[in-house]
């Protein structure tokens, strides 16, 4: 077994489930997502990212790609959010969660993308 | 024939499918194995401590969020993500704005006091990983190496790959700059190619400190380029000119190939790839002096032609026949004294060491000391060569030859580049500098074809001739070296040119070099040779025609050299110099011209 592998693994999936957890629910209700979620999300979503830094592989630039792609998302999310709390003069509203949520939902699309990728790589290596 | 006979092995080569795959497969195998960049090296040695840092601020911007607060009426409040982060941006940068939004709560100003050491070992550690890394002597050669594949990567002129920069492949780059030709540059010493940095070039010389026996390094250099024209191996160790010649045969038997030899067994080595040209300077020097002694103005005329342009004219005296000595006999004094005993030559040989032995007529002694010199009479002798390989014996054999005979035509081995003040100030009739030969040779072969074919012509023809082209030369350039350059009177390189001859026009070479046309006076040109279908013409008359798709050679001073261009490439000058008529040069003035015609 390898330690590296693990921590690897660990993170990508962390990073879709909690994912997956914040979106979940109706998309403009504000009591069904949690923002601690949504930070959980975002801060394993960077670490995964970083922890995919330096491979060289075809397969490790697709990996890079697609945890830039959530981060990317997932820090929008987190702007819309500050905007809507602290900025905006109506306050949270309807329309400002579920723009979060929808922008958090591209964020599991890459994210899901990344864990089949994972598995796919898994596979592989066990056929070989 | 030969040439037709190539060109149908190429035809059944290409038609043959298994041989094409080959071909595809040597191709993928040539492309550099990774494409790494800085950046990537970077992000992978920096990984631990950039997790670490996000860690950090994950957990101090959740401490504040967690942690109960009071806003400034003393009720409870809590610090959302927003402002968190914003504090610990603040904090963490050491930038500190104060509590904000409202003054903390001692509980708050507990975990603060913890994230603040935090977040500065995080920093510490991360910056600290960065500037480690950026010093680091593997690192830094990594950058190196990428950036000079880089560089070799964006060529988009054909360049020579050239081994080993030394005093000849110093010269050549330097030439081929100046001309206008790149070059990338290889050698095993780095203070070597520091110096190519600070070279005096017109265009940036990729260089790179690697040893250039491992394919992958020539590879790098761009061995595999579609443009790498040819390969020059110019190091001084003849194994290592060796190994470079055979994996550019190997891997890439279309470019050509140049490489310095010094000894015989090595010269029939490099026979067995392809077909390298092989320059031993010390076997070159032997062929030029038996040139100058047997026909001096031919000589003249490739010591004329082979030089850097625009340098003033070597001024040569003419090689006298009658005894020579010869003082040092080591691999230049062999084949010196082998050279001048086959043109008919009394020798005499002077050594010290133990190659003295095998031949009981050789004077064994060191030629510097004045006993040792009045045994070989220099009085009675025509011609005197410092052959060893140090300078400051050479130059000090040179002033006692000198002091014993006037007259003599001194020959001196100049084995350092630095030197060249003392050889010259001594005032010797001819240095040899083995570099300098290598270096002229390969630039007389690699910048123009049709100057190399005219150079194989020259011996073929007799001294006179030499000798009357030589004053014709110099009366179209003057005191210094002419340009020499080639031109094909086709649509892409003379496209005025070639719509004269579409209108039905005529040329002749007379017409050319003008004279005739009122505006024009005759151009300080000498059209050297006029190939067409492969038949080389030398020296076409005035009255000589020309035809679409001659080939001409020229020779000239640069601005003979610019009108030519401009006469082959516009019409207006084009019409200037072939008719007189001054035709407006913009597409709107020939416009307007056009209807008053």
């Amino acid at each position: 077994m390898n330690l590296e592998k693990v921590v690897f693994g660990f993170f990508i999936l962390l990073a879709a489930t909690l994912n997956f957890g914040f979106v979940i629910g109706d998309i403009a209700d504000p009591m069904l997502h949690n923002e601690y979620e949504l930070f959980a999300a975002l801060v394993v979503s960077l670490v995964a990212t970083v922890l995919k830094f330096g491979d060289r592989t075809q397969i490790g630039a697709v990996h890079l790609a697609t945890s830039l792609v959530a981060d990317l998302q997932l820090i929008a999310a987190a702007v819309v959010w500050a905007y809507a709390a602290n900025a905006a003069a109506s306050g949270m509203t309807p329309h400002h969660m579920a723009s979060i949520v929808s922008l958090a939902a591209g964020a599991l699309f890459a994210n899901v993308v990344s864990v089949v990728l994972l598995v796919a790589e898994t596979l592989s290596f066990h056929r070989r | 024939m030969s040439s037709l006979l190539a060109g149908f092995w190429q035809r059944l080569q290409r038609g043959n499918g298994r041989d094409a795959a080959r071909r595809r497969e040597r191709h993928v195998r040539l492309v550099p194995a990774a494409r790494e960049s800085g950046l990537f090296l970077v992000l992978r040695r920096m990984r631990a401590p950039l997790v670490a840092l996000i860690v950090i601020y994950a957990v101090s911007v959740l401490g504040l969020t967690l942690i109960p607060g009071v806003d400034g009426q003393g009720r409870p409040w809590r610090m959302g993500f927003f402002h968190a982060f914003y504090f610990m941006s603040y904090t963490a940068t050491t930038i500190g704005f104060g509590e904000i939004p409202h003054a903390f709560t001692n509980a708050q100003r507990l975990w603060v006091t913890f994230s603040i050491y935090l977040t500065v070992v995080g920093w510490a550690w991360s910056v600290g990983t960065l500037f480690a890394l950026l010093q680091d002597r593997g690192f830094r050669r990594a950058l190196v190496t990428i950036r000079f594949s880089r560089r070799v990567r964006k060529l988009r002129e054909p360049f020579v790959l050239v081994v080993g920069y030394g005093q000849s492949g110093r010269r050549l780059v330097y030439w081929l700059d100046m001309i206008g030709r790149r070059a990338s540059v290889m050698d095993v010493a780095q203070d070597r190619i520091d110096d190519v940095e600070l070279a005096p070039l017109a265009m940036v010389a990729p260089a790179y400190a690697a040893d250039a026996r491992v394919p992958d390094h020539l590879l790098r250099a761009g061995l595999a380029h579609p443009l790498c024209t040819a390969v020059l191996a110019l190091t001084d160790d003849d194994e290592a000119n060796l190994a470079v010649a055979m994996t550019a045969a190997l891997l890439r038997p279309d470019v050509r190939v140049f490489a310095q030899t010094l000894s015989a067994s090595a010269r029939d080595r490099l026979r067995l790839f392809g077909n390298p040209t092989a320059i031993d300077p010390f076997d070159r020097f032997g062929d030029y002096l038996r040139a100058g002694i047997r026909a001096p103005a031919s000589f003249r005329l490739i010591e004329w032609m082979t030089g850097p342009p625009g340098t003033p004219l070597p001024r040569l005296r003419e090689v006298p026949r009658g005894r020579w000595i010869v003082c040092g006999y080591g691999r230049f004094g062999r084949h010196v004294v082998a050279d001048l005993r086959a043109e008919g030559m009394e020798v005499t040989v002077i050594e010290p060491g133990a190659a003295a032995a095998d031949d009981p007529e050789i004077i064994v002694g060191y030629g510097t000391e004045s006993a040792v010199l009045a045994r070989a009479q220099p009085e009675t002798a025509v011609g005197f060569i410092a052959a060893t390989d140090n300078d400051t014996s050479n130059l000090s054999m040179i002033a006692a030859a000198r002091a014993a005979n006037r007259d003599l035509y001194l020959i001196a081995r100049q084995n350092q580049r630095a030197n060249q003040r003392l050889f010259r100030s001594i005032g010797v009739d001819f240095a040899l500098v083995p570099a300098e030969v290598v270096a002229r040779e390969i630039f007389a072969d690699l910048t123009d074809p049709a100057l190399y074919r005219f150079l194989t012509l020259v011996p073929t023809q007799d001294d006179a001739w030499a000798e009357d082209l030589l004053g014709r030369l110099q009366r179209a350039c003057g005191e210094r070296l002419p340009h020499l350059w080639g031109v094909r009177l086709d649509r892409a390189t003379a496209p005025a040119l070639a719509m004269w001859f579409a209108e039905g026009r005529t040329l002749s070479v007379g017409a050319l070099l003008g004279g005739r046309a009122r505006h024009h006076a005759r151009l300080h040109v000498v059209v050297l040779m006029r190939v067409r279908g492969g038949e080389a013409m030398l020296l076409p008359g005035d009255f000589v025609d020309l035809l679409p798709g001659d080939e001409l050679l020229l020779a000239g001073q640069s601005d003979g050299r610019r009108a030519i261009t401009a006469i082959l490439a516009a019409e207006a000058p084009r019409d200037l110099a072939l008719l007189g008529v001054d035709r407006p040069a913009g597409w709107v003035w020939r416009r307007l011209a056009r209807p008053t015609e």
